[in-house]
This record gives structure tokens, C-alpha cells and sequence, in this order.
């Protein structure tokens, strides 16, 4: 299945293709893959991070559907 | 002892009192609030003789306490009408802080309103009220270049200097201004933007405030090594965490453009939607590639002690100062709110608010108010910096503009007004996010969103989760997080320090314990808590008094009512919750005895 997963902040240079950005590479994923395969996939930070599917919050047992936007932040607040 | 240097406009003079005992406990926001509560009837003209513009250090100002050097100032809101607190990062906190001045209490009016004055305070405890014709008018960037070059050939300038500057906006009145404070390089870019207070300096006379701090010393500690104890111990938290050691340091505010852009909570184009699709021309680390590229500072202090180092300089393409990295409010104001999606733009925008001395937050929300009446057009640039032009000149249009962004809805008609309290709508969608629609439906100050950032619990997961979409659990995170927000406003902490004390309870702590240490009382939890309280209730009540009631508690009625993509969510946060929120202020009054 395909889902769409965009990184930000330090999170940016994890995207596979190094090309840096933030805007959404598409993935193609096992059906039932979880938010957590694609983590471990992208080799990413063991930190706390925030995560959206279509714009909702999300847990990392989630799993993917078709079509997804996948989103990770890493911790980030302001004001 | 800490003072009370009080300015009396209407005769030119200047006095000195010890700070009541009763306030002993108070520094910046609860003790501009209880001053302003105690000496300005609640039915005084803002912009009159009977309004007093209170400016205070926090109770830790002038120490080495981290993150501890904001200002506080209040009076009586010539936007809101009701009791104002504006704070502001820069040096003068601590330099005030130093000189043993617990609030300068600026009173009265002057009988000759032609004359801009500019009030002085020296190391040596002499203060004086001296007439600057040539200063009058002039942008805040100019004022502080003038005034330097006063100083220095009176021979009184020494380089340690920090300069509170009153812009043009605010000596024509308008209800817009906002007061800049100088930053550790001297750029007069930091600000005390919200609710109008640039008016009443300027209806005080005062274009001008110079603290010279050469020579000026921290204060004592009651137990200097349990001081130091404390603050390694806060420091230690702040750099540990990872919002304030790391993504604050790298991108600034600015961090949040994409993550309350991809929460579906960005208000675009006069809160007509929740996100935005110019937003990566707009995002913090599109701002900090910019700035890297053209080789600006990415990350320095607001004001010395500071260990998040949030801030940053934004640069022209030959390297060139324009303005302070611009925040994620001012960016998201004068970009997404006005369908603007340039940084370039936007920063000019910004350097223009700051030197005109306009809280760029109203300004770009009356923007985008003003394009919503289809006078302008959404996404023009030239227009918006043409509205701020009309501003800073005092046109009959500019006056309009410079009322806020209700007056320019109400004049052209706009359906769509985000005000609360007369005051412009921040960043975030309260739709989507509903805890800071309760913050900005029942804080004392209007639509606002420091005063009680449930940012943190609603899309952030710092300190706990609360889910954005739903109205369970947004009252009571909202109130829990004003009385703390007010309690660090008044120690005068930089609020960011919350992030780390939300999560990490030797933060906590380690506030107390500070506070302790420097003033020789006993501070706890409860202790902080308390003063959170009481700051609230003394505006509470002053709002009461001025005339505010529950309606005035409440979102504007197209929050309600239109659902807002991508969510498609109205605000669903019921009255009786909202009215819940000040449920501490009954018995903190009786506490104080007052009412």
C-alpha cells in the first residue's frame, strides 16, 4: 500500500532519498504495516515524538491504511 | 529593600517608596496587576490622566535565576478596557532589577502633550525627566540611535544601556501600540506588543526610558549557595529537555508553523481555514535555511541568563540586520492569517511593525480582517506594507487601522471578526483546539495566548495529552495552566520554561527553591500556586469593576458555527465549563480581602 510520510525539524535528513525537506516522499508499505514499522524503517532517533495521521494524532501501534499522510515531529513547543 | 519609583507626569517629578509589605511577595505580572488593581478606577479613561502605566522586573529580576529577565507592564488596556499585563523579553528587567526598583509607576499626564520626554534612571540611584524634541515621532530604530548619540555627547552614555521605546503608533494613541525593549546588541526588537500600552506611554509623554547599568551589580541572595544550588539545577533541567534544549535553540518559535499546520489548526486567510498551502515558504526551518544561507545569527538570548536561546537575526541577502528572526506569531499574523506565504515579505513586514511600534499579532489579524472586507486582496504584500504605511504616517485611514482589527471590521463591515475582549485572535485555531479556545474565551487579557498555552497538552504531548478535537478536559487544562503561566509571569520567568517544568518536576522545584534562596521567605508549591491566584484575581476583579461579565467570556459566534477544514470542527466547550475556569477567584479575593 502506498502512504505518503513527511518528516520535519532535525527528523528532515532522516528522509531515505537524503534530499532533505519536508515535503512528503511516498512510501510503499506491507498491508497492516504500523506507524512503528516505518519508524524502525527510517532508522529514526529514540526520542519522543509526535505523530499525525491526517492530521490527527496518532500512536505508533497504529496501523497505516492506503493513501495515509503520515507526519513525524520530534519534541518542538513555542509560542 | 525594593522601591517603588514613582513618576508623576502632570508635575515632572520623581519619588521613591518602599514597596508595601503586603506585596513583599510581588514582582512583575501579580505586582503590576495589584498596583494598577489597587491606584486606577476601574471606570478610568485609558488614555487619561487617572490610567498609570506600571513597569516591573520580576520577583527574581536582577539575579542570575535562568530564563529570569522579563518585564512586565500594565495598566488599563486601551484595547481591552480591562487590566492589561504586556510582557517582554530585553535587558531592562534585569537592569531594573539590579537597581533595587521593584515597579516605576508612571502617573498623571503632562500639560504640554507636544513634548516627548524621555525619563532617566543612572547607577547612582539619580533619575530625571528631561524634554527631546528631536526625538519625537521618530521610529523605534532611529529613537534608540538618537538617543545614543545624546547621551554620549552629554558624556552620560556609557554602553550598557537599555532603552524602553515608545513608537509613533503609540504617541498618536492608538489602540494597537505595543512598547519595544532593547535586546542584548541594542535593536529596540523585542516586545511588549499586546493591548495597547504603546497609547498610554504615549498619553504619559514618555517616548523613552533609558537604564544605564554601568557598573550595576546582581543582587544578594538571603543564602547565596542554595541560590546558586537552585539555578544549576533549573539550568540543568532546561538544557535537558528536549524542547528547550533542542528544538527551541535550533528553529526558534517559528518550530511550530508545520506541526499547528499539520494539526490542522493554522488559521489562514482570517481563520477561513486550518491550513495553510504556502506554509513550507513560511516554517521555521525554511526560515533557518534562509538565514544560514545568508549567513545571519540563528541563535542568541532575549536577555542575559538565558539558556534556551531561542532567538534569532533575519538578514537581507547581503547578510544585512532586518529584524529579529520574526516569532511564529508575527510570521503566522502578517503570512498565513494574511494568505501571505514569502518570509521575505513577511520579515519586512515585521521590521516595519517594530519600528512603527505596532504588536505585529493585532496588526497582521486587522490585516487579514481588512483583505477579508475584499479591499485588499488576500496574498498582497505591497498592499498590507501600504495599511502599515497609512499607520505609521496617522492618516485619517491609518487611525482606523490602528485601532485593531475589531474597528476595522466593524468599519468595512467584515462578517468575520476573531477578537475576544476587542483583541485579536493568535495563532492557533480554537476549533481543532479547543483548550486554547477556553484561554482565549476567559483570560483576563483578552484573546490570548500566553496565558494559558494548552498548545502543550492539545498537540505537543509536553505535559501530558489532552485530544484537541474533543471539549473534555479543556477547561480544567486551561485553568491549571494560567495560574501557572501568572506565576511564572510574576517571578519573571520567560514562560518557555514551562516546557521543562511540565514535565520534569525538579523544575519545579527548583523555582521555589530559588526564589527561597534569594528572598529569605518560605516558598513551596502551594506558595507558587498562590501567587498565580492571586494575580489572576486582582485582574479578574478590576474587569468585573470595568464592566465585564460573562458574555464577555465567550468565542465569537462564527467559531461556533462554521466547521473549519481539514477537521470540519466548531468550538464545543460549553458555556457552564467556561464560566468554570475563574472558580478559585471568590475565595482568593477573601484571601487578600478585597473585592
Amino acid at each position: 500500500m502506498r502512504v505518503d510520510v513527511a518528516l520535519f525539524a532535525h527528523l528532515t535528513p532522516f528522509q531515505p532519498d537524503g534530499e532533505g525537506g519536508r515535503h512528503a516522499r511516498t512510501f510503499d508499505l506491507a498491508e497492516g504495516a504500523t506507524i512503528a514499522d516505518v519508524i524502525v524503517a527510517l532508522e529514526l532517533p529514540d526520542e519522543p515524538r509526535v505523530i499525525f495521521v491526517n492530521s490527527r494524532h496518532a500512536a505508533e501501534e497504529q496501523a497505516l491504511s492506503e493513501g495515509d499522510r503520515l507526519a513525524i515531529f520530534p519534541p518542538v513547543a513555542g509560542g | 529593600m525594593r522601591e517603588i519609583l514613582r513618576v508623576d507626569m502632570s508635575t515632572l517629578t520623581v519619588s521613591r517608596e518602599v514597596l508595601p509589605e503586603k506585596w513583599k511577595r510581588y514582582g512583575g505580572r501579580a505586582l503590576t496587576s495589584a498596583i494598577v488593581f489597587t491606584e486606577v478606577p476601574a471606570d478610568a479613561d485609558p488614555k487619561g490622566p487617572l490610567n498609570k502605566l506600571v513597569i516591573a522586573p520580576g520577583l527574581l529580576g536582577g539575579t542570575s535565576a535562568p530564563n529570569g529577565g522579563r518585564l512586565s507592564i500594565g495598566a488599563k488596556s486601551p484595547l481591552t478596557g480591562g487590566l492589561k499585563e504586556s510582557n517582554s523579553g530585553g535587558t531592562a528587567a534585569h537592569a531594573l532589577g539590579k537597581m533595587g526598583i521593584a515597579a516605576i509607576v508612571i502617573q498623571g499626564e503632562p500639560t504640554d502633550k507636544t513634548v516627548a520626554y524621555v525619563l532617566r534612571l543612572f547607577p547612582d540611584g539619580k533619575v530625571d525627566i528631561v524634554a527631546r524634541h528631536d526625538l519625537k515621532g521618530l521610529g523605534t530604530y532611529e529613537t534608540v540611535a538618537v538617543a545614543r548619540g545624546i547621551e554620549a555627547a552629554e558624556h552620560r552614555f556609557s554602553e550598557k544601556v537599555s532603552f524602553i521605546v515608545n513608537g509613533p503608533v503609540g504617541e498618536m494613541g492608538m489602540e494597537s501600540a505595543g512598547i519595544a525593549i532593547t535586546d542584548p546588541h541594542g535593536y529596540p526588537n523585542r516586545f511588549a506588543g499586546r493591548g495597547g500600552l504603546g497609547a498610554v506611554m504615549g498619553s504619559k509623554g514618555i517616548k523613552l526610558i533609558a537604564i544605564f547599568e554601568e557598573g550595576l551589580k546582581g543582587t544578594e541572595h538571603a543564602d547565596k549557595d542554595a541560590f546558586i544550588a537552585g539555578v544549576r539545577k533549573f539550568a540543568g533541567a532546561l538544557t535537558t529537555h528536549a524542547v528547550t534544549g533542542q528544538a527551541l535553540p535550533t528553529y526558534g518559535t517559528q518550530v511550530l508553523t508545520n506541526i499547528i499546520n499539520e494539526a490542522g489548526g493554522y488559521p489562514t486567510r482570517n481563520f477561513s481555514s486550518g491550513q495553510f498551502e504556502g506554509v513550507e515558504g513560511l516554517s521555521g526551518e525554511t526560515m533557518r535555511e534562509i538565514t544560514l544561507e545568508r549567513g545571519g545569527n540563528v541563535k542568541h538570548g532575549c536577555h542575559a541568563g538565558c539558556v534556551i536561546q531561542c532567538s534569532r537575526y533575519y538578514v537581507d541577502e547581503d547578510g544585512h540586520y532586518i529584524t529579529k528572526g520574526p516569532e511564529y506569531e508575527s510570521v503566522w499574523a502578517l503570512g498565513a492569517d494574511c494568505g501571505i506565504g514569502d518570509m521575505d515579505t513577511v520579515a519586512a513586514l515585521d521590521r516595519k511593525c517594530g519600528d512603527i511600534g505596532i504588536d505585529t499579532i493585532e496588526a497582521g489579524v486587522m490585516i487579514g480582517v481588512y483583505m477579508a472586507s475584499g479591499r485588499i486582496a488576500f496574498g498582497d504584500g505591497e498592499a498590507a506594507m501600504a495599511v502599515l504605511d497609512e499607520i505609521g504616517h496617522g492618516t485619517e485611514l491609518g487611525k482606523i487601522f490602528g485601532a485593531g482589527a475589531e474597528a476595522v471590521g466593524l468599519h468595512f463591515g467584515v462578517k468575520n471578526i476573531p477578537v475576544v475582549k476587542h483583541q485579536g485572535l493568535p495563532a492557533y485555531d480554537p476549533r481543532p483546539i479547543q483548550g486554547i479556545g477556553v484561554t482565549y474565551a476567559t483570560s483576563t487579557q483578552g484573546a490570548d495566548h500566553t496565558a494559558g498555552y494548552t498548545i502543550t497538552s492539545n498537540v505537543l504531548a509536553v505535559g501530558g495529552t489532552v485530544d484537541p478535537l474533543k471539549p473534555e478536559g479543556q477547561a480544567a487544562l486551561s485553568q491549571g495552566l494560567q495560574i501557572a503561566t501568572a506565576m511564572l509571569d510574576s517571578l519573571g520567568f520567560c514562560i518557555f520554561v514551562a516546557f521543562a517544568v511540565l514535565d520534569m518536576p525538579e523544575a519545579f522545584e527548583a523555582i521555589y527553591e530559588m526564589a527561597e534562596a534569594h528572598t529569605g521567605d518560605p516558598w513551596d508549591a502551594d506558595a507558587l500556586t498562590r501567587l498565580g491566584k492571586e494575580t489572576l484575581t486582582y485582574e479578574r476583579l478590576f474587569n468585573a469593576h470595568a464592566g465585564f461579565t460573562k458574555a464577555d467570556d465567550r468565542l465569537p459566534k462564527f467559531f461556533l458555527e462554521e466547521p473549519l477544514a481539514p477537521h470540519d470542527v466548531v468550538f464545543t466547550v460549553t458555556d457552564e465549563e467556561l464560566d468554570s475556569v475563574h472558580d478559585f477567584v471568590a475565595a482568593t479575593a477573601a484571601q487578600l480581602g478585597i473585592e
